[in-house]
């Protein structure tokens, strides 16, 4: 027996991008193993049908790996909060699963104003919108056509998810302004498909989904990625790419439940690890020829990474809201400011996202934003007037690449196999304090035209002056124009490797300003035909064609 | 069958807590009850926290004795046996007045345990069914249920305003129509602008 596997293409991740990108593969009879560090989660393992379910989400669904601090997980040290999530679906297993697209002017941002890191993407909205078709018919979304604000969109699987009192309270106060403002597209089912149940509008979207109405990788892509015959191998940990005369030639992993050590060699190697884990194992697999890490010869691994800028703003109104009801993080959206316009002070734009609150206790403990009920004789008083009477608007800012934010190697953490943590450091930049804070003032006058508030609590700039929790980690490998800008060419190989491709949020040249998860997934599932029909030109490659000379589609 | 389990038992805490639950003594159970009763009076329409067995809640979130009480709400079964002692039958005999003026204290000496206490019975009281049931009789809580699922909400939920939809305006700048934008001039860390005058000069 050989003392390795040996495959066509392996895949490390098995989230958004890595589960898409087996299934594209595997669909057109390529070989794929793919490693995950995590393991399956069971529908019995989310929190929805037990008495402590909003309990549950500060403890076994807390968005923090260093909170949760599960054995799969790897902490994350640094002066910033990462929101990620490990297991077969990655962090698709505890997202929003709000799923805008970005818009044209998002892939010109380098024309635009270069401020900063700034860059062109190297592919325009045209070039990708075929991607997002497609990925958006794997996964099912929600949808209702028609948005003035955005490039037309195919049909839905189903209907936009409902939106309830809130949808219609917000919607009339933006209304009111004659601001843009369209129901949410959600990686939800609103029609059942395969094995999945279509919601039932339960309210609790941000601990994963029992009945896999939302789209998490694992229910989306992996079942038919199996029935294609993928090779994945959960509970593996890989400890190394590695590399030989220029090319990556597969992974060593750690196997979590033996303890042993295996070898994977492949033709093609995909990372997929998220934009924290993926500049990690890059800079993890430093070796001969690759003194500071793969893929790194221009010391862009894990620099410019976006978070977006972010300020939830919490408002209480005269009237029931009911916001316990239907799809919790994105009901409707506002694009009313998304463009740069100077003079604001700042360049780029944001997104105005309604949300809901969520149940009893939550409310009782503050909902978003730290308005907790207080304690005694006021109790009964304060829930009674906030229960229910609830919505969430959060602003969602572009934020600039900026060199400095970056992820590197921890000298002295590690995770539970000894191997390295990444350590993450972030720092607004002041357009990006400028937008939020701007922004914020906007989610007011919405929420004043809406009529009727009587309380409103803020998290402040970037949670109250520090750093913006990772909601969205987008920006450590990403894409480009040139060797000298940019970790990838346009089809996600690395300048270095030219067998070597990043296909997670990681490959994101700019953030845009809204969420990214269908963004970074049409690019896998573009990288991902790119390897369906080039891989013999891939295979005698010993270097990276540009993005002027490599082979089209 | 020989099970290969990475996940050693005390690695993740149970969904639902820790069965059975730890065992309050007597004493140690009104002197909770009491504390919870002060946190969130009853009255209004609403049950006491004592009249709803809280308890038995709080009892499977307290992580057991010899194991790490590593996740939220942080309470380890010794530490917080030995923090009702501490209050002891006192406390739960006392007037009300008495038991504010020992919790304002609490809070003011010991504002991480104390936080831990409020938050757990909160989190208690606001999943007892007695008190769904209260809930429900409030404007804007008809409909809640004890728990999302399996029921949801689809029964009871409103769907978007066409009327309201038809007026929606909005556009967006396409690939070709992207133009440069003035850079605000007091932007610090400017690199594009400094980049830009320094080709103009």
């Amino acid at each position: 027996m050989a003392a390795y596997t040996e495959t066509d293409v392996l895949v490390i991740g098995a989230g958004a991008g890595g589960g898409a990108v087996s299934k594209r593969l595997s669909d057109a009879g390529i070989k794929v193993v793919c490693l995950e560090q995590g393991d399956w989660v069971h529908a019995m393992e989310h929190p929805h049908m037990y008495d402590g379910w909003e309990l549950e989400r500060k403890r076994s669904w807390s968005f923090e790996p260093n909170v949760r601090r599960f054995p799969e997980d790897y902490p994350v040290t640094g002066n910033t909060t990462p929101y990620t999530f490990t297991g077969v679906g990655g962090s698709t297993l505890h997202y929003a699963a709000a799923w805008p697209r970005f818009k044209p002017v998002d892939f010109r941002k380098g024309t635009e104003h270069g401020v900063e890191g700034t860059i062109d993407w190297p592919i325009s909205y045209e070039e990708l919108e075929p991607f997002y078709a497609i990925n958006d018919a794997e996964i099912g979304v929600a949808r209702r056509t028609g948005d003035p604000g955005n490039p037309a969109r195919p049909e839905g699987w189903g209907p936009a998810s409902r939106g309830g009192k809130v949808g219609h309270k917000m919607g009339s106060g933006f209304d009111k302004l004659g601001w843009h403002w369209w129901p949410a597209d959600n990686a939800i089912l609103t029609r059942a498909k395969d094995a999945r149940l279509a919601c039932n509008d339960c309210g609790f979207c941000l601990a994963g989904c029992p009945r896999h109405s939302i789209a998490s990788t694992d229910v989306s892509y992996w079942p038919a990625a199996l029935r294609n015959g993928v090779d994945l191998r959960v509970n593996a940990r890989v400890e190394q790419i590695n590399a030989k005369g220029g090319r990556a030639t597969g992974a060593t992993y750690i196997d979590r439940v033996t303890g042993q050590h295996h070898e994977v060699r492949a033709g093609i190697v995909v990372v997929a690890a998220n934009s924290i884990g993926t500049p990690r194992l890059l800079l993890m697999s430093a070796q001969n020829g690759h003194p500071d890490g793969l893929a790194n010869s221009n010391g862009l691994v894990g620099t410019h990474l976006m978070y977006h800028s972010w300020s939830f703003v919490d408002f209480w109104f005269d009237e029931p809201l009911e916001g316990f009801k239907g799809p919790e993080p994105a009901v409707l959206y506002s694009q009313e400011f998304y463009d740069s316009d100077p003079s604001r002070g700042f360049v780029n734009g944001f997104s105005l996202q309604v949300g809901t609150s969520l149940g009893a206790a939550t409310s009782a403990l503050g909902t978003n934003t730290g308005n907790t009920a207080p304690w005694g004789a006021g109790h009964r008083r304060f829930f009674d007037d906030h229960f229910g009477r609830h919505a969430l608007v959060y602003v969602q800012g572009e934020d600039l690449p900026v060199r400095t934010n970056r992820v590197t190697l921890d000298p002295e953490v590690k995770d539970s196999s000894g191997l390295p943590a990444p350590h993450v450091h972030y720092e607004l930049h002041e357009n990006d304090r400028r937008l939020v804070e701007w922004g914020q003032q906007r989610a007011r006058e919405a929420a004043d035209a809406a009529g009727g508030v009587i309380d409103t609590t803020t998290t402040g700039i970037g949670g109250i002056d520090a750093p913006p929790p990772g909601w969205h980690i987008m920006g450590t490998c990403r894409m480009g124009n040139t060797p000298e800008d940019s970790v990838t060419n346009k089809w996600n190989q690395t300048w270095d490797l030219p067998n070597l491709f990043i296909t997670d949020a990681s490959s994101l040249t700019t953030g845009a300003a809204v969420n990214p998860t269908s963004t970074l997934q049409a690019v896998a599932v573009r990288a991902a035909e790119y390897i369906k029909r080039r891989h013999r030109d891939i295979a005698s490659q010993t270097t990276t064609p540009s993005n002027a000379e490599a082979p089209a589609l | 069958m020989t099970e290969l389990s990475v996940t050693p038992r005390d690695a993740k805490p149970p969904i639902g807590g820790w069965l059975p639950g730890i065992r309050l003594s007597g004493a140690q159970t009104a002197v909770l009850d009491a504390a919870a009763d002060e946190l969130i009076p009853g009255g209004g329409g609403f049950p006491a926290p004592s009249e709803v067995d809280v308890i038995s809640f709080i009892a499977r979130y307290v992580t057991p004795s010899g194991l790490e009480p590593k996740w939220f709400p942080f309470l380890g079964e010794d530490d917080f046996r030995a923090r009702l002692d501490g209050l002891g039958q006192e406390f739960a005999d006392a007037a009300s007045a008495r038991r504010v003026t020992v919790l304002e204290g609490l809070e003011r000496d010991e504002p991480e345990f104390f936080t831990r206490l409020r938050d757990v019975v909160y989190h208690a009281y606001y999943s007892r069914p007695e008190v769904i049931r209260a809930i429900n009789r409030l404007p804007a809580g008809r409909d809640y249920r004890n728990t999302p699922q399996p029921y949801g909400y689809s029964d009871v939920m409103d769907d978007w305003d066409d009327e309201l939809l038809s007026r929606v305006r909005g556009t967006y700048i396409r690939t070709e129509d992207v133009r440069r934008v003035a850079i605000p001039a007091d932007l610090p860390m400017c690199s594009a602008r400094q980049a830009r005058e320094a080709g103009e000069n």
